[in-house]
């Protein structure tokens, strides 16, 4: 963890060198997430519920989906641009260290201009908060935690298991984009909101439900069933077969020329 | 056992065949074909503690394969690789604290913040212990002259000093063996002198293992006694470079410049072109000596000058490759 920080304080160093840039990006992508955030208020004062979920809900769901991206395409950055690493020829150059790979691959590159996403995220987390409608208790709380816990697992494992396919390929895939940001923009709304075959598909094949979904129902009194609180955690096991395929995808590698 | 064993390994690599044209690059996409490189083909080796081993072989001969196997970034479809006990790509994390590793054309540091900076990083992810740092550091600041260059970003280095800080870097957790993929590359004349020098203190004083490759002849003439040299994937000579001249490099051109128009036509003149100041012989040393051939000239002819091409190490190379047919 410390070894983190470490290249945590080199990625800053180098970002600051070019300072222009870093504050005008870092206000470009603060513009950029927040008209999402108008779209749901526009849409909201039209119609004052979705199916039961007034506006904060939705933006807490919004949020939490959006936090766990942000934050994984903040501090993750390298397995997020895994293919650029490979094509360039430097993903050798993590192999010729003593540390393990993905270790290292988190540590690789570290995009704080999206930090701008991820504070943008939490300011809109907390005016969800303070102004939904929930007894809060212990619970209630615990399922918060657990929930923006799992959105950050869930992009992981998600971004893990598009990196092995660039073993194959080289060159990374679409597809990742329709897990990525498919998934994302399906999933900041309360999945309760679409048809039972998306859920479905939100529930056992990208457990995106078990984020925000299923403990919403409980996190809003929808559904008095305990069990949902920890629901989120089950995500966990959703990274169990990412990093097996990375490592498989591993031993494949064949490097580049010269 | 040998410190270095490598036993019959091979690697194949799979190509996508591309046809040219925008006709050519569609129909590609659609239907794609791959051909078999053999990278690397039966080759064996083994080297000992402390050698430089110079491994050349024309662009595209396997040389880089070999150095990432041995490095544990490839693994070889068979065959055997141990390097002092371990087995580089199964004990990767274990066997890349014992090794540097420097690619020429690719930097291992972080390019837009001081090399002092990438130390600092290197220290913790190698866990070297404060003081063994400070020590090596300081050190290797003190033999490559880095005072002055290690406060700027890498990216404003010049190439030649940048390569400087590539070295340092890849040995500051004082590596058993060091492999240098072409690190003279690009580099001027004074700083391949540096480099050059630098690896052959470090092989005296802390017996690394050097294995190194190179287009510059020079920098095998200057630091390796060995040399391997591969083509096709294949090992077609290993010896030592002055055995490799005593077979390759036996002929010389001698330059006369003179008045008189002589014809000599010997069996050990391989070829004689008359020109307006002079003659030149290419002769074959082999079978006559120098001195016996000069003092032949000189009863022949007046010499008002002379000059001895004592065979360029390019050339012989080259005419080890037409040898070979590689």
């Amino acid at each position: 963890m410390s070894l983190y920080f470490k290249y945590f304080k080199v990625h800053l160093k180098s970002e600051l060198e070019y300072k222009t840039s870093f504050i005008l990006s870092f206000i470009a992508q603060l513009f950029t997430l927040f008209s999402y955030y108008f779209t749901i208020i526009c849409l909201f004062n039209q119609f004052s519920n979705i199916k039961g979920f007034t506006m904060y809900d939705v933006l807490l769901t919004f949020g939490i989906i959006q936090f766990g991206f942000a934050f994984c395409e903040t501090f993750f950055r390298g397995i997020d641009k895994f293919d650029t690493l490979i094509i360039e020829g430097n993903f050798d150059r993590l192999l010729l260290r003593p540390r393990n790979i993905l270790f290292q691959l988190f540590c690789d590159k570290l995009s704080l201009i999206k930090a701008s996403k991820v504070i943008e995220t939490i300011i809109v987390l907390i005016i969800a908060i303070l102004n939904i409608e929930v007894n809060w208790n212990g619970y209630r709380i615990m399922t918060l935690i657990f929930m923006l816990f799992s959105a950050i697992i869930i992009f992981l494992a998600i971004l893990i298991a598009s990196a092995s396919y660039c073993f194959l390929t080289i060159k990374g895939l679409e597809v990742r984009n329709v897990l990525t940001d498919g998934c994302k923009d399906m999933a900041q709304y309360p999945i309760g909101i679409f048809k039972k075959g998306f859920i479905n598909f939100f529930t056992f094949i990208v457990p995106m439900g078990l984020v925000n979904y299923y403990p919403f129902l409980f996190l809003l009194g929808k559904s008095n069933n305990k069990l949902l609180c920890f629901c989120p955690l089950l995500t966990i096991l959703y990274l169990i077969p990412a990093i097996w395929l990375f490592y498989r995808g591993l031993k494949r590698y064949s490097s580049i020329g010269s | 056992m040998p410190f270095i064993m490598v036993k019959h390994i091979n690697k194949t690599f799979k190509v996508p065949i591309k046809a040219s044209g925008i006709i050519g690059t569609i129909k590609s996409f659609f239907n794609r074909k791959y051909k078999y490189i053999k990278a690397i083909n039966d080759i064996s080796f083994s080297i000992k503690k402390g050698e430089i081993v110079g491994y050349i072989g024309p662009n595209g001969a396997g040389k880089s394969t070999t150095i990432k196997i041995l490095s544990g970034i490839l693994v070889p479809d068979s065959g055997e690789v141990k390097i002092d006990r371990l087995i580089p790509y199964k004990d990767r994390k274990k066997y890349v604290q014992e090794i540097g590793v420097v690619f020429g054309q690719r930097s291992q540091l972080w390019w837009d913040i001081p090399a002092i900076d990438s130390f600092n990083l290197l220290k913790e992810i190698y866990k070297i212990p404060d003081n063994e740092y400070q020590k090596t550091k300081d050190e290797l600041i003190e033999l490559l002259n880095l005072k002055d260059i290690l406060n700027i970003p890498v990216r404003q280095l010049s190439l030649g000093n940048r390569m400087k800080c590539e070295i340092a870097a890849s040995l500051l957790h004082k590596p058993k063996i060091l492999f240098l993929d072409e690190p003279t590359i690009g580099l001027d004349a004074v700083s391949k002198k540096i480099v050059r020098e630098f690896i052959k203190k470090i092989n005296k004083q802390n017996n690394v293992t050097v294995i190194l490759t190179t287009h510059d002849m020079a920098d095998i003439e200057a630091l390796a006694k060995r040399i391997i040299l591969i083509g096709k994937g294949q090992i077609l000579y290993d010896g030592s470079l002055s055995k490799l001249k005593k077979q390759y490099d036996y002929l010389r051109k001698i330059t006369v410049i003179t008045k008189d128009k002589v014809h000599l036509q010997k069996p050990y003149i391989v070829e004689e072109k008359t020109f307006e100041e002079g003659i030149e012989f290419v002769i074959d040393i082999r079978k006559i000596e120098i001195n016996e051939f000069i003092k032949l000239i000189s009863s022949k002819m007046s010499i008002i000058d002379i000059d001895v091409d004592s065979g360029n190490i390019d050339e012989l190379i080259v005419k080890l490759y037409e040898d070979f047919k590689i």
